[in-house]
């Protein structure tokens, strides 16, 4: 099966885009990873692999309302394609074919 | 929650971040970086979300983020394939559409590579003598410096005393290998059973490369070779052991086996039989080392060879014998003059004073001081006089583009301002026009390269012998390949600055997007920088051919019409040919003589005079000849009497210049005065006149002449009274025929002497040859574009000359008006080539012991000629552009 590749990275923030649902832009976006993962990343990572999703064509974006804080600048607001949305799925079914494909026992047990 | 007071992010970095970013991402970056600050300002406070903000910015230093494009549309890659094929077309059709230009360009830019392409195989050519020895950086040949007494000025000799080269093997310190060699003239003979041996002809003089010597053994551990047959170290260690170059065993023994020419028997100067010992590779590579007959320097002793070559020969010089050294690795030629100083003290004690030097390799083709009778010397200042003409003409035709394409360019200001809305950036319109420039050069490389073998063929009296043109090598590759870079840039960038320039908004509403005035500055600029080197050039043509015609037409102080010389072979038998030459009807005198009073060859030696107080001492010429000499030459005798015929030198008789260095005021005092030669006296019997017997290089110095018993060559002297010159030809057939009676074996030669002293001008002929075709080129390339200028010129004035000679203009003032512009230039041009060219010539001119002035008129007359073929240039568009019917041009009005 022939897709395109998307780095982990990538991965995250696709899904990311995804949780904010309409709300997703740059700044929010860090901060919902940094909530979320607990990762701290720059804003220019995110604007870059913003970039990289929009040129693959997972994403689209429109610009959206100007607010003071921004010094009224608008915000760039991104949705997910049904490409993106189709990659995100199709590497979810693959994690769970592989997670069902393990054997009981097969991990080493580990307590959550 | 509302900040208290408003801060904003640091300025410079906001700037920084603008300066950087692509537009279209811009707005939103600076947004998200904003609000982050203004949150950064509630947590941390203003310093530390100074502080991030500006990590924030420089984080954006990425790829994605960077300007790329100026615009949101971005213009396809410099050289898509796309943008090619349209440049490739566009370039064609203006091409096409301005066929003179086109044609003028391509005209002087042919002309310019072909210079360039010539001149660079000859220059190339020169320079890679002896350049092709493993270690050449170490190999040096043994000269010397040497002074006859010591109020003689000190000289630098190629050649050193026989008995030297040895010496120095022995008492030089890490000298390292040392190999003498004695160049040998002689016929070779090859023993054919009981039948006639098969003889091989002496090379001829001045034609053909000095082939055989006699060397060390050593000479093959200095110099590599590739041995066919035989063992270098031990092939020359005995006497009468011979070692041949693959060539000349070819030539001697024709198709034989190599194995089979060893130990053959040859035959060298009639008596000294040698046997083949080994046979090397010839070298291919040019080389002044072009030795073919190596002869082993033990023959000398037990052969006759020793009657020519005294190895324990300490005081004299002879051009024939030399030496080359190869030093150890990392000697320096420097760490052994101490030790050649003491050598000479210690072998030199007396008048005769000599010391050893160093001479490299690489030195050897180029260095006139060190005179050796196997090279040809290359004149260096020639060959980077050549290499700045080739530089000139090659510039001259790049102007030629420069100022054709800037006045073109208002035609393709369109063509500019259409690319430039439709999106183009400067670099690719840059690009494009200078892809044209390469075009048109690349053609003319092409062209060029077709010329180069006719054009080679033609000048071959310029081109040293044995250069040839191969197209295919790498170096010749890379040089066209830089021709074409350098002359596309040259000739290219400026233009296409200037084009790229033009607004388009301006240039798509009619209007060039330029100042004229600054425009035309530079191309009146290059008019007289291109006139400038013209006039130069035509400047030294009028100067060369002027000294040349003086050193043909001045006096010489003797006779030399019609004047043949011959050199028989050694042996009394010249006497007998003389006699029966002297019989022949068309003959009007013979002489006897070591040489005519004028030419290559020369004696020196020394004399001495006691005077009232003190003795004189001087090195004088010698010119050897029986009674018949001063007649023959019609010499002029001031005072005293011609010489009278013995078999020995019995009396003298000297120049005047040599009796006035005696001390005598008057000629007259010098008679019946005794002068001492090889310790004998002998008495003056007469003064003749000065005359030149060196060429005009030279100073005219003291000369004696005499009867010696060597003097085997004949000058002879053919009647021309009232005689056509296939007379002449009969006599010279009937004086071979007496040639062939006395020596059946030998081939004839002669020379006239007008002939062989024009060959002491060799040099300056082809100098002359050099200027005149520069010049020519110089001229019609700067003529050429001035055509096109000028045609440019009437072209954009039409509307001008119609409104004039509507209102009444003459066509002669119509024509003035366009020419005075481009005459003002050319004087322009004279008056900064003049103190340039005057400045040339004198140093070319110091040259000459015997030279002209540069009289004023020289220049006035340069600057008529380049007046006079401007004007004839210019014209003839003027013209053309002044007799249009005025109805036609202002009909679109």
């Amino acid at each position: 099966m022939k897709r395109t590749y998307l780095g982990e990275f990538e991965e995250v923030v696709l899904l990311t885009v995804a949780v904010l649902h309409e709300r997703a832009y740059g700044v929010a976006i860090t901060d919902e990873l940094d909530r979320q993962t607990g990762r701290s990343v720059s804003i220019s990572a995110v604007h870059a692999a913003l970039h990289r999703l929009e040129e693959k064509g997972m994403l689209t974006s429109h610009m959206g309302d100007a607010t003071a804080e921004r010094g009224g600048r608008r915000k760039r607001l991104f949705t997910v394609t049904t490409l993106g949305s189709r990659t995100l799925h199709d590497i979810r079914s693959m994690r769970d074919q592989l997670w069902n494909s393990i054997a009981p026992n097969a991990l080493p047990a580990i307590s959550l | 929650m509302k900040p208290t007071h408003r801060a904003d992010p640091p300025r410079f970095a906001d700037w920084l971040l603008e300066w950087f970013c692509t537009p279209h991402l811009l707005e939103e970056v600076q947004g998200d970086l904003y609000e982050r600050y203004q949150r950064d300002l509630r947590l941390v406070g203003e310093a530390q979300a100074n502080r991030n903000y500006i990590r924030n910015v420089l984080r954006f230093f990425r790829p994605f983020a960077l300007k790329r494009n100026p615009s949101d549309y971005p213009t396809p890659f410099l050289i898509s394939p796309i943008m090619i094929r349209n440049y490739a077309k566009t370039s064609l059709r203006n091409l096409v559409k301005y066929k003179a230009s086109t044609l003028i360009n391509l005209f002087g830019l042919t002309l310019g590579v072909t210079a360039c392409l010539v001149i660079y195989l000859i220059t190339h050519y020169e320079l890679s003598y002896d350049t092709f020895h493993p270690d050449s950086d170490r190999i040096y040949r043994l000269v010397g410096e040497s002074q006859f007494n010591k109020t003689a000025e000190k000289h630098p000799v190629g050649f050193i005393p026989n008995a030297v080269p040895a010496a120095i093997r022995k008492e030089i310190t890490g000298i390292g290998t040392v190999a003498a060699f004695h160049n040998i003239e002689s016929e070779v003979l090859i023993p054919n059973g009981s039948e006639k041996p098969t003889k091989f002809e002496h090379r001829r003089h001045g034609v053909d490369n000095a082939e055989i010597v006699v060397v060390d053994p050593t000479y093959f551990d200095i110099f590599t070779y590739k041995w066919l047959a035989g063992n270098p170290k031990t092939a020359l260690n005995d006497p009468f052991k011979l070692v041949l170059s693959e060539r000349k065993a070819r030539k001697y023994f024709g198709n034989l086996p190599i194995e089979q020419i060893m130990g053959k028997e040859l035959i060298y100067q009639d008596s000294v039989h040698v046997h083949v010992a080994g046979i090397v590779q010839d070298w291919t590579q040019p080389t002044d080392l072009t030795f073919t007959d190596f002869i082993s320097l033990a023959t000398v002793r037990a052969s006759q060879l020793k009657k020519g070559i005294n190895l324990d020969q300490w005081d004299d010089n002879w051009s024939a014998s030399q030496a080359f050294v190869k030093l150890p690795a990392g000697a320096t030629p420097k760490q052994f003059t101490a030790q050649f100083q003491r050598f000479g003290k210690a072998h030199y004690p007396n008048e005769f004073k000599f010391a050893p030097a160093l001479q490299p390799l690489a030195d050897l083709h180029f260095d006139e001081d060190y005179q050796d009778n196997y090279t040809r010397k290359a004149h260096l200042p020639t060959l980077y006089g050549l290499m700045g003409v080739a530089v000139f003409i090659l510039l001259i035709a790049a102007i030629n583009f420069i100022n054709l394409s800037t006045a073109q360019s208002a035609q393709r200001a369109k063509e500019t301002g259409i690319r430039k809305v439709m999106g183009s950036s400067r670099a690719s319109l840059i690009a494009q026009f200078l892809s044209e420039t390469a075009f048109l050069t690349l053609v003319a490389v092409l062209i060029s390269l077709l010329l180069v073998h006719p054009i080679l063929s033609t000048f071959q009296s310029l081109t040293p012998k044995g250069l040839t043109f191969t197209l295919f090598s790498a170096q010749t590759g890379f040089f066209l390949l830089a021709v074409i870079v350098v002359t596309s840039l040259l000739s290219g960038l400026y233009p296409s600055f200037i084009l790229s320039s033009y607004v388009p908004a301006l240039t798509l509403k009619g209007q060039a997007g330029l100042a004229v005035g600054r425009k035309a500055t530079l191309r009146k600029t290059l008019i007289v920088f291109q006139f400038t080197i013209s006039l130069v050039f035509i400047i030294g043509t009028l100067i060369v051919e002027r000294q040349l015609s003086y050193m043909r037409n001045k006096e010489l102080g003797f006779n030399s019409d019609a004047i043949v010389s011959i050199r028989p072979p050694w042996g009394e038998k010249g006497k007998v040919l003389a006699q029966r030459i002297r019989s022949l009807s068309g003959v009007e005198r013979v002489a006897m003589e070591w040489f005519p009073p004028m030419g290559q060859a020369f004696m020196v030696t020394k004399l001495k005079y006691q005077g009232k107080k003190q003795a004189v001492e001087m090195d004088v010429s010698a010119k050897i000849g029986d009674e018949n000499f001063i007649p023959l030459y019609q010499l002029h005798l001031l005072a005293g009497r011609n010489y009278v015929k013995s078999d020995s030198l019995r009396e003298i008789v000297i120049n005047a210049h040599y009796a006035k260095a005696l001390g005598f005021r008057q000629v007259n005092d010098a008679l019946n005065k005794l002068i001492e030669f090889d310790g004998k006296k002998y008495p003056i019997v007469g003064v003749v006149a000065d005359f030149h017997e060196q060429s005009f290089h030279e100073k005219m110095g003291p000369v004696f002449m005499g009867y010696m018993p060597h003097a085997r060559n004949l000058g002879i002297k053919l009647s021309t009274k009232g005689k056509q010159m296939s007379e002449l030809k009969t006599t010279l057939a009937s004086i071979e025929n007496e040639w062939k009676a006395v020596y059946p074996d030998n081939r004839f030669e002669y020379t006239f002497l007008d002939d062989s002293i024009a060959q002491l001008y060799e040099k300056e002929q082809k100098t002359s040859q050099l200027v005149h075709t520069a010049t020519g080129i110089a001229i019609l390339i700067s003529c050429m574009g001035l055509f096109g200028l000028a045609m440019f010129t009437a072209e954009q004035r039409t509307k001008e000359i119609g409104v004039r000679k509507v209102l009444g203009a003459s066509v002669a003032s119509i024509v003035a008006l366009l020419s005075t512009d481009f005459l003002k230039l050319v004087v322009i041009a004279l008056v900064i080539a003049s103190p340039i060219a005057w400045w040339a010539m004198n140093q070319w001119l110091n040259d000459f012991a015997y030279k002209i002035d540069i009289d004023w008129w020289i220049f006035a007359l340069a600057g008529l000629l380049s007046v006079g073929i401007a004007l004839f240039t210019v014209s003839f568009q003027s013209i053309k552009a002044a007799l249009v019917n005025p109805v036609k041009s202002l009909r679109s009005e």
